[in-house]
């Protein structure tokens, strides 16, 4: 028996409507058990989502089609613009929805003409399943008339859901954990059990009904597939002494600059899936034909894409998005942005799930499949940290090694360096302690004044704001300003320090002659196009003048290109 | 086994009255007239339409069914000149329909049948009001409303022999009457329903200016739209379905 749609929209509100955690797992176990044939659909709707998590079909429905929508079911005369208006002051499209006057156009089954009577999850989930299919230049009609044929058959509350259904955010507090922990009451199954097959399968749908009809051992049975990504595992940021503290022995590895990539090889052909699951294997040719050319049996691998320059060094992330995103044109894309693979762990080969195997034998796995397979890195390192398009995994026990890797890392233009557990699972989606991302510690950097403003209130008769520059060759380019981190004290003692520099005046504005050196602070160093330099600091604070540098010693562009990648 | 010969226009019109609905239909071949029926996703309004083999130049089948993409047929025949002779062939192997119209050759991949939304029944109405009147009376009808709202009321006034049209804007309303004098013919009874715009339009667009269409009306029901083509070798039933009028 097909559940009501109706009846699902009200088991929704009441979880919507309960504050705790662990009555919100009660009502979705509930929810579960009483979900019948519609079980998985229940599954998917409950987390905003019609299709599983790893399939490359996505609704697709931007915010312009569902107020068209949803003005077409309501009374007459409302506008896509009033629906747009009264999303701006109530800020949800679900309640909306709700409080439109829908269904004010009657279907010709009324009349005798075939069905239209009250909705079903399991109608719900065809006709947006349809929806989605709809392509080609009649689409936008077809998908216009599916939704407004659906909101003009719900009553307030199903309209609530379905209009969050479609734009894919339930808003009722049901999170991965909740279904997770809810499929584990309902069926009385692991929790653990739970956790693992929907890592493995990323389709909530598949675990509740494998929980329902097979139970733990069902779940345990549950298996990777080639061509259905999965979660990456993700990294924490850390730093080398907490990782020699809580293992023994740290695998190391470099930490590339560019997008993280799934590659799916089922013996024959490759599929390549982006962090966000979608599949990237049409804009990236030359990866699916190097894998292509190294694998001869099924494999899933984890590894990183990275823009190269002509002499082979890494170029900014931002580049290799303007590979990922290309649809059309791949071949100019192509010569314009060359990419490399790096694989840094295999998830997957020859039949065998390796999820569970540790970090060293998945890597040694992963060299034996793409490399040279004696599964060891290039002895001494050349600090492009990948042989044959793995990357090295570095054994190390002391925080020199790590640094003098990271050296290398930085000074090969890599981003920094992974530091991991080298037992360590793979576990899919888990942002876990047992990767840690190590960046270089933000410090300070040395730079020169070139410019200053008045300052205001108290401060109206000193230089309040400092214009500062990094160097470039002979000549300096603006970085950013520092305003803060200055005591009344240490501001008079700048302003007459800097007073005989002045070259000109404009408005509030001054501009100096590069001779003072400031050590400032800052968090992060991000591109802007308002300074100079093509960067900027944020949070900068003023440390302290370097009194013993000349503007020729100061911090150059260059490292800052270095620091900003 | 399918095929024909028929003028771009005719198979154009045929085609237009049904795509203003759906994008995609199911065509049956039979033997004597080619029949669609489709109704849109929202199952608001439908389209019956008939092309009797003497709208053809030429005409063979053994019967079946075929699925199209309305879009992509509309826009082959399209590319023909008014008048020309446009072929048609089905290839059963390949399940392609093999089109050629002044020496260009389209061969269009066809959709499964049993992927496009089920054909409707008919619903067998009993409408107390019938008015003939010209498509340049609809299409007037259907600009002036949409002037001022995104809703029309169709009705007749029995007593005085009127067929009329009321529009209600947030500011601003549209009155049309039409009487005897005005229309082709009218068999009065008690009528008014309230119809969406959107669809109407739609219709309004398949229904030449020239066409005398039959109006079929009744209180708070679908209206029905009957109306020929193709020197009356084609023939095409609109209805629609009406919204309820709020007091």
């Amino acid at each position: 028996m097909t559940m009501e749609f109706a009846s699902f929209a009200d088991r929704a509100a009441a979880i919507e409507d309960v504050p705790s955690d662990t009555e919100t797992v009660e009502l979705v176990a509930d929810l579960f058990v009483g979900a019948g044939e519609d079980l998985d659909t229940v599954a998917r709707f409950i987390q905003g989502r019609v299709f599983p998590a790893h399939s490359a079909t996505k609704l697709d429905v931007g915010p312009a089609l569902c107020h068209a929508a949803l003005a077409k079911a309501a009374e007459p005369n409302v506008t896509p613009a009033d629906i747009e208006d009264r999303l701006a002051a109530v800020g949800e499209v679900g309640t909306v929805a709700e409080g439109l006057t829908l269904g004010g156009q009657r279907g010709l089954g009324a009349f005798g003409g075939g069905s239209d009577g009250g909705l079903t999850v399991a109608g719900v989930d065809a006709a947006l399943r349809g929806l989605a299919a709809a392509d080609g230049p009649g689409s936008t009609d077809t998908k216009l008339d599916t939704l407004f044929g659906l909101f003009n058959r719900a009553d307030p509350t199903e309209a609530r859901f379905l209009a969050r259904l479609v734009v894919g955010t339930m808003r009722i507090g049901v999170g991965k954990g909740t279904v997770r922990d809810a499929t584990a009451e309902a069926f009385g199954v692991p929790v653990d059990a739970v956790e693992r097959a929907i890592q493995v399968s990323n389709d909530v749908g598949l675990v509740t009904e494998t929980a329902r009809q097979a139970g733990e051992a069902g779940l345990e049975d549950v298996r990777l597939a080639v061509g259905r990504p999965i979660e990456a595992m993700l990294a924490q940021a850390g730093t080398a002494v907490d990782a020699l503290e809580e293992w023994d022995r740290v695998a190391v590895e470099t930490k590339f600059d560019g997008a993280r990539i799934q590659v799916h090889h089922d013996g024959e052909r490759t599929r390549l899936f982006s962090r966000n699951l979608e599949d990237v294997t049409d804009p990236l040719p030359e990866v699916v034909r190097s894998v292509e050319e190294s694998l001869d049996v099924p494999a899933i691998l984890d590894g990183e894409v990275v823009a190269v320059d002509e002499a082979g060094s890494p170029r900014p992330f931002q580049d290799v998005l303007r590979r990922l995103r290309r649809k059309h044109d791949v071949a100019a894309a192509r010569e314009a942005v060359p990419v490399e693979f790096y694989a840094f762990d295999c998830l997957h080969a020859a039949g065998e799930d390796l999820l569970d195997a540790p970090l060293t034998e998945r890597h040694a796995r992963l060299s034996e499949l793409l490399g040279d397979g004696d599964g060891e890195g290039a002895e001494g390192g050349d600090g492009e940290g990948a042989e044959g398009g793995v990357s090295e995994l570095r054994i190390v026990d002391s925080a020199e090694e790590i640094a003098s890797l990271e050296e290398a890392a930085l000074s090969a233009g890599h981003e920094g360096l992974m530091v991991k557990n080298p037992e360590s699972a793979y576990t899919p989606g888990d942002r876990g302690r047992n990767w840690l991302k190590r960046k270089p510690d933000a410090e300070t950097l040395d730079l020169v004044v070139t410019g200053a403003e008045w300052g205001e209130g108290r401060r109206a008769n000193y230089f309040g704001t400092f214009l500062l520059s990094v160097r470039d060759g002979e000549g300096f380019r603006t970085i950013g300003k520092v305003a803060t981190g200055i005591t009344d004290e240490e501001l008079e003692r700048l302003h007459e320090r800097l007073r005989p520099y002045v070259r000109s005046e404009s408005g509030t504005e001054l501009e100096l002659e590069p001779a003072v050196v400031f050590e400032v602070g800052y968090e992060e160093i991000q591109r802007s196009p308002t300074y100079s330099s093509g960067y900027a600091l944020r949070f900068p604070r003023f440390v302290g003048v370097r009194s013993d540098k000349a503007p020729d010693d100061a911090d150059s562009l260059e490292r800052v290109d270095r620091l900003a990648e | 086994m399918f095929k024909a010969i028929v003028s771009a226009d005719t198979l154009g019109a045929a085609l237009d009255s049904v795509g203003v609905l759906v994008d995609e239909c199911k065509i049956r071949l039979e033997d004597e007239a080619l029949t669609i029926r489709a109704v849109d996703p929202a199952n608001v309004g439908m389209v019956d339409l008939e092309l009797s083999a003497n709208a053809f130049e030429s005409y063979e089948t053994d019967g079946g069914v075929i699925g199209v993409n309305l879009d992509r047929l509309d826009d082959i025949v399209g590319m023909a000149d008014s008048g020309q002779l446009v072929h048609l062939e089905l290839d059963e192997e390949t399940r392609k329909l093999h089109i050629s119209l002044d020496g260009l050759e389209y061969t269009l991949a066809l959709i499964d049948p049993d992927s496009i939304r089920q054909e409707p029944d008919l619903p067998d109405l009993d409408l107390a009001s019938e008015v003939v009147i010209e498509g340049a009376d609809i299409d007037r009808s259907v600009t002036a409303a949409d002037m001022v709202s995104d809703h029309i009321a169709l009705g007749v006034d029995p007593d005085a022999e009127q067929f009329y049209v009321d529009a209600e804007g947030d500011t601003d309303d549209v009155h049309l009457e039409l009487g005897r004098e005005d229309l082709i013919d009218l068999t009065p009874g008690e009528a008014r329903s309230l119809f969406s715009l959107d669809y109407l339009k739609d219709m309004n667009k398949a229904i030449d200016t020239d066409a005398e269409v039959t109006m079929e009306l009744g209180e708070e029901f679908p209206i029905k739209m009957h109306f020929g083509f193709a020197e009356g070798d084609g023939h095409v039933t609109f209805m629609l379905a009406p919204r309820i009028q709020s007091e």
